[in-house]
Order: structure tokens, then C-alpha cells, then sequence
């Protein structure tokens, strides 16, 4: 039975749950809800959290590790195989998951009988064609020992798959009656519910967080997986950045780190100066009126996907700088991929960062700094410049780090504005690439998985986050410091 | 203390007006702040503004340096004249104004810079002083009038922010004179003020009456007495009374500053 029809009778145990629960509340106390402890709402609730939480919870541990389990208990029947065939453990599990999906399939289909998927031999049938006209196409023949293997992993599947519908019910009908049971006037419902939404609460946010947590991890592993087949030194020292994958390939990262940090210094050279005017202007000078425009306005350049952007250098400003810069200018520009392009674009997106969060910061400069150098015979401009923007300082500089975190991990706009070459030159009219959009390039290449050029983009993106979070967490400490400062 | 107030009025009976306000009307939106207020206001002299909240006596004062010119909404009719001058002519520069009349806020605001930079602050944009030196004399002179010198001398390049409160609102005062104004107003300097910082700044601006024409609004009574020679009673937008500070306290013509000062309305 397919988790969503689970999840379906689950809710709807817990609706009954509810209704039940506030009429036995009712019930008890003969219709006077006064006696009772709680609203009788809070009766139903009590009795439809304890029918949907632990059930939920356990379904969803269960279709974590069950697929674990399943492949563990499998292995067995197909090492040998790979062991001969000096191939990779993974990909022949990889095989066997396919071919046991693939006879489902055909089942469902209706290509084969329940009997006759179960009696299937390499010997007589031709699997691989039964499975292509189900919809699932293999690489190659099934070996005996997958489709053995196959075949257990669907018992298996079929058996947990019945005692966890079975289990899941269960543990709803029973925390529903449980929490029927309970219902009397003097139990206190309310709050147990208040501390069952609180367990709900955590449970978000610690599905936030172990997914974080989750990632860093996959990222680790596979990076240290890449250096166990690449030596560190070279990787972080080389300067040529040459993957090839036939082998031999040279990987240094500074090639990258330079684009990347060029491009994001081009950036944010357009985007701190205007985006900083920008917010003096619509927290300064301008009226309500304007300002109830503009400011929403601005703020629109925030919501423009990167890769509108990433055509809007392609095709709109790249040649622009080629009429300038190229050929027919002054040829100081090959082609219209460049970091200039990709530099120029990527500070327009962040623009929108830098000054709506400084238009925030100098907002909370207090009004009455503003009056005293009023009151003094300050100029508006004076006292921007000499009372507001000192005071808003660290604000703002979080603000402009946080924009730079951003330019740094940004990947569409460099993948079509920048060009794809890693070199490391100063004419910003040249053509260059990031540590983002090499791991594009790395990741959907046709490079084996288990290759160094497949792995550098872990190594890659761990770097980058390294960086970033580091910049992030410099820019929140710098924005919290500066928050005690008013308070 | 009202002895000490009668026996300062003495001095004052003859000296020049300062700021004349005739007719005065300010307009938030549609309410209707100040109505038909004229006042003169005399030279070296402490002038004390009290009434109940919301009477308008802050914003009449915020009218005497163009302060209200910030506020959107604000409009103001009639004719305010500082030494015959109407300041709200077309060819007066309200920044230029406000050099000329300075202003002390109810709340110490101290710029999140040095003590020296804060009061440098106004000689700096007006370029009042020619040398590094003119500058330290300048801060140094108002930080002596503001009573605070010796206090914060050994530490200059401190941030205001550090000062105590009663500290901070002497150091806005030497900010204010530091510019030199002619008139200085004062919008319930004390009301953020423990006692005894209160009393050192109601001292100071006994000094300063030596040298400048000094407004302030105060919500205390027994500070109007203590600090001014001249008192104007404000209820609901309009002028009650004014009159010298003695007459205002012992012998009130309207009934209303009567109750007012015996404590039966406000």
C-alpha cells in the first residue's frame, strides 16, 4: 500500500479521534463544559495528536531505513559477483534496485503474472526485453546472481512493506483509544496538547537542522573521498585547473578561487556603491509616497530568477561591451563572455540586497540623532554623511558581506555571462570561470562517479561553503553587535 | 527660591526683545497645534515654557529654529522675528538659523562619536575654526561653559555614548554653544535627569543666561521657578499667560495658570 493511502486512513483515525474524544469530553460531564478542565476541543485534539504523531513518525523512520535494511540483507547474494566482475559494489546494488523495480512494473503492468515474475530464470526468458517494454531499460543482461538477488529484495520489500501498514495502523487506532480513554473532566487536556504541539514544533525544526547537517556530511565524505585519489597540496596550491578525463587530469582550485572572487569584486563594486545611494536616497530624501513605490520596486530585482539573469548578460550586456571593448572598440575584449559581463550583471542582482537591508539599518538610526544635527545647523547631507552613515556602519557592512556570500555562490549568471575557461589574468575583459560553474561542469559531464573529476566538486563546493559560511557568520556578528548598540 | 527668582528679574527689566512671535498658527494635518500665540522673548534672559502635556509648548519652541520644517504634515502661519528678522521669509536658510539658534533635546543625544567630535561637530560644518588648535579652544571653552571639562578632560577620544545621562545632556549642551548661538532652546533638558544631574544642568543654564537668550520647556513647575525669570503658561494651544516668572507664581491674572500651578488641572 503506497505511503499516501497510509497517511489518508491515519488523518482520518484521527478525525474520528476528534469527534469522538469531544463528544466522550461532553459526555462526561453530562453537557455542563464548565466542569471540564479544558475547552472540549482540546479533548478531540488529545485524542487525534496521540492517533497521528507516533504513526506518522514511525512511517516515516520506517521508509528511511527499510530500503537500508533490504539492501544489507541482499548484499550477501551478489558480493561475490562483484567481487568477480571487479566492479563497484554500489553500482550492481544500483542493478539489483532496478531489476526488482522493473518486474514490479511489469506486474503492475500487467506484463507479467504475479506467479511468473517469481519463476523467472535467465536461462529461458529474456528479462531484459520484459523489463524494456515495462518502461525500465537495463544496460545490460541480468546476470543470475542479481536477478537471484532481485527477486529476494522483492520478497523482502513485499513483506516489510505489509508489516509496516500493519504496525502503522496499529499504533494509530491504539494512540487514538489511548487518548479516549483519558477523557475526564479533571484531565488536563489543554496542556497536554500545548505540549504536543511543541513536540511538533521541534520536530520541524530538527528536520531543518539534521538536513544541514545531512549535507555537510554528504559534502565531507565525498571530499575526503577526492583526496584520498588526489593529493591536497596540489588541490589547493596547483594553478592550472586542466581535468581530463581520460586520467592525468591537473586540479588546482586557485584558477577558480580567482574567478570567483574577481567576478564577486566586480560585483560588488556595482552593487555597494549604488545600492548604498540607493538606500540613503529612499530612508533620507525621499517622501512616503515615493518611497511606497520605489522601495517595492527595487526589491523586484531580488525576485528575478539568476538564470533571467544569466541571459540578460548572455545576450544584452555581453555584446554591449563588445561594441565598446571588442574588436571594433577597443579591442580589449575576445568575446562577450567575460568577467566584466558576468561582474556587471551579478552586481545588478545584488543591489536589491544591499539596500534594502541598509535602508533598514539606517532606518533604525534613532530620529534623534537626526535632530540634534539638525538643531546644530547640519546640512541633510552633513548629517548623512557625518552622523548617520558612521552610526549605521557595522550595519552596513553586514549587510555588504552578506551580499558578497551571495556573489560568491552565485552560478547561473557566471555559467552564461563568464565564459568557461580557468585562467588567471587581470584584464577583466577576458573570459573567465568560478569554482560554481566548474562544478556544474564537473557534476553533469559524463566522468565516472567514483573519478577525481567527479569528486573535485565536492572538494569544490566544500570550499565554497567554507568560505561563505565563514562570510556569514562574520556579517551576522558584525550586524548583532551593532543591534546592542540601541538597545 | 522664588526669592532668588524675584531678585534676578531685577536685572533683566531693561533689556532688548529677542525673539518676537505674532500671531503664531502651527497645523499637524488637520489638527489645529498653536493658535494665535505672541510672545516676546528679551535677550539674557531664561524664558520657561510650562503647561500641560500636549498644550503645544514644545511645538512652539521647535518653531523658533524651523525644527518643525522636518515634520511633513507640519504648517505654520504668522511671523516670528529674531532680532527683527522674519525667520520664515523665503531668503532665510534654515540651516543657517539653527547655527543661530541653537537646540537641546529632551532626550541626551549624544552622535556615537568622541567626546571631542561631538562638540567639534558644529564648529567643523561651520567652519568656525582655521587651525587644529582654534578647534581645541573651542571645544575646550564649551566644555568649561557646559561644566563638564573637568570630568571628561583626560578623555576625549572616549564615544559620548559612555558618559552618564546627566553627563550626556551637558555634553549636548557644549555641543549646542559650542556653535555659538544667540538664542538656546531647551526642550525639558531635565526630564531624563536624575536630581542631582538636574541641578548642575539648572546651574548651567543660570550661566548661560549671561551670554544667551535661553528658552526652555519644562513639565516642572518648581524648575521654572528655580531656573526663569520669564514664564509663558500654555494650555491647549493657546498663550494663557506670560508674564515675569515672580507674577506667574504668586499672582497669576488667569484662573487657569491658577489651577494649573496649584496643581488642579494638567
Amino acid at each position: 500500500m503506497p505511503a499516501f493511502w497510509i497517511v489518508l486512513i491515519v488523518l482520518g483515525i484521527a478525525v474520528a479521534g476528534f469527534v469522538l474524544g469531544r463528544s466522550r469530553a461532553l459526555n462526561a460531564v453530562i453537557g455542563d463544559r464548565r466542569d471540564l478542565h479544558s475547552l472540549p476541543n482540546y479533548y478531540g485534539w488529545n485524542a487525534a495528536l496521540k492517533g497521528v504523531v507516533p504513526a506518522l513518525g514511525l512511517l516515516a523512520i520506517w521508509l528511511i531505513l527499510q530500503p537500508m535494511l533490504i539492501e544489507r540483507a541482499v548484499t550477501g547474494l551478489v558480493s561475490e559477483q562483484a567481487i568477480a566482475e571487479e566492479r563497484d559494489l554500489g553500482l550492481v546494488l544500483a542493478d539489483v534496485r532496478r531489476v526488482a523495480a522493473g518486474l514490479d512494473a511489469a506486474v503492475a503492468q500487467g506484463l507479467l503474472s504475479g506467479d511468473a515474475a517469481r519463476d523467472l530464470s535467465t536461462a529461458s526468458d529474456d528479462i531484459r526485453a520484459t523489463l524494456a517494454t515495462a518502461g525500465v531499460a537495463l544496460g545490460s543482461d541480468v546476470q543470475p546472481a542479481v536477478l537471484a538477488a532481485a527477486q529476494r529484495f522483492r520478497v523482502l520489500s513485499g513483506q516489510a512493506g505489509l508489516v509496516m501498514v500493519a504496525l502503522v495502523l496499529a499504533i494509530s487506532a491504539g494512540g487514538t483509544l489511548y487518548g479516549l480513554r483519558e477523557v475526564r473532566p479533571d484531565f488536563r487536556a489543554r496542556n497536554v496538547v500545548e505540549q504536543g504541539i511543541r513536540a511538533i514544533l521541534i520536530g520541524a525544526a530538527c528536520i531543518a537542522i539534521l538536513t544541514t547537517v545531512g549535507i555537510v556530511l554528504s559534502l565531507v565524505f565525498n571530499t575526503i573521498e577526492f583526496f584520498r585519489l588526489y593529493p591536497a597540496a596540489d588541490f589547493f596550491f596547483s594553478t592550472t585547473w586542466s581535468p581530463s578525463f581520460g586520467g592525468g587530469s591537473e586540479l588546482g582550485i586557485l584558477p577558480l578561487l580567482w574567478g570567483t572572487l574577481y567576478i564577486s569584486l566586480i560585483a560588488l563594486l556595482v552593487a555597494v556603491p549604488i545600492g548604498l545611494f540607493a538606500a540613503v536616497y529612499l530612508s533620507e530624501y525621499a517622501t512616503k509616497r515615493v518611497r511606497s513605490v520605489a522601495k517595492p520596486a527595487i526589491e523586484i530585482l531580488a525576485g528575478i530568477p539568476t538564470i533571467v539573469y544569466g541571459l540578460f548578460a548572455l545576450l544584452t550586456v555581453g555584446p554591449l561591451l563588445m561594441k565598446v571593448f571588442g574588436d571594433d572598440g577597443l579591442g580589449w575584449m575576445q568575446a562577450g563572455t567575460a568577467v566584466m559581463t558576468a561582474g556587471l550583471v551579478m552586481g545588478i542582482m545584488l543591489i536589491p540586497f544591499v539596500s534594502s537591508l541598509s535602508d533598514d539599518i539606517i532606518n533604525a538610526v534613532p530620529q534623534a540623532l537626526r535632530d540634534g544635527s539638525y538643531g546644530l545647523g547640519a546640512t541633510q547631507s552633513e548629517t548623512i554623511r557625518q552622523v548617520i552613515l558612521p552610526a549605521a556602519l557595522p550595519g552596513i557592512v553586514g549587510a555588504i558581506l552578506l551580499a558578497a556570500s551571495r556573489a560568491i555562490g552565485e552560478t547561473m549568471i557566471v555559467v552564461l555571462g563568464a565564459g568557461a575557461a580557468a585562467r588567471m589574468e587581470l584584464n577583466p575583459f577576458e573570459a573567465m570561470t568560478t569554482v560554481t560553474a566548474k562544478i556544474v561542469s564537473q557534476l553533469t559531464g559524463d566522468a565516472d562517479f567514483a573519478s577525481p573529476e567527479a569528486l573535485v566538486a565536492f572538494a569544490l563546493g566544500m570550499t565554497l561553503f567554507v568560505i561563505t559560511l565563514g562570510l556569514n557568520v562574520l556579517a551576522l556578528y558584525i550586524v548583532r553587535k551593532y543591534r546592542e548598540q540601541y538597545e | 527660591m522664588y526669592d532668588t527668582a524675584s531678585r534676578l528679574e531685577g536685572q533683566v527689566s531693561a533689556t532688548d526683545i529677542k525673539i518676537a512671535a505674532r500671531d503664531v498658527q502651527v497645523f499637524y494635518g488637520d489638527n489645529h497645534a498653536i493658535k494665535d500665540v505672541s510672545v516676546d522673548i528679551q535677550d539674557k534672559t531664561v524664558t520657561a515654557f510650562i503647561g500641560p502635556s500636549g498644550c503645544g509648548k514644545s511645538t512652539f519652541l521647535r518653531c523658533l529654529n524651523r525644527m518643525n520644517d522636518t515634520i511633513d504634515i507640519a504648517r505654520i502661519e504668522g511671523e516670528i522675528l529674531i532680532d527683527g528678522e522674519d525667520i520664515y521669509d523665503k531668503r532665510v536658510d534654515p540651516v543657517q538659523l539653527r547655527a543661530k539658534v541653537g537646540m537641546v533635546f529632551q532626550k541626551p543625544n549624544p552622535f556615537p562619536k568622541s567626546i571631542f567630535d561631538n562638540v567639534a561637530y558644529g564648529p567643523k560644518i561651520h567652519g568656525l575654526s582655521k587651525t587644529r588648535a582654534d578647534l581645541d579652544d573651542i571645544v575646550e571653552r564649551a566644555l568649561r561653559r557646559a561644566a563638564l571639562w573637568d570630568e571628561v578632560k583626560d578623555r576625549l577620544t572616549a564615544p559620548g555614548t559612555g558618559l552618564s545621562g546627566g553627563q550626556q545632556q551637558r555634553l549636548c549642551i557644549a555641543r549646542a554653544v559650542a556653535t555659538e548661538p544667540e538664542v538656546l532652546l531647551m526642550d525639558e533638558p531635565c526630564s531624563a535627569l536624575d536630581p542631582i544631574a538636574t541641578g548642575q544642568v539648572e546651574e548651567l543654564i543660570d550661566e548661560l543666561r549671561q551670554d544667551y537668550s535661553v528658552v526652555i520647556v519644562t513639565h516642572s513647575m518648581q524648575q521654572a521657578a528655580r531656573v526663569s525669570q520669564k514664564t509663558a503658561f500654555f494650555h491647549l494651544g493657546s498663550l494663557v499667560e506670560y508674564d515675569t516668572t515672580d507674577k506667574i507664581f504668586t499672582n497669576p491674572q488667569d484662573s487657569r495658570t491658577e489651577s494649573y500651578i496649584t496643581g488642579r488641572i494638567g
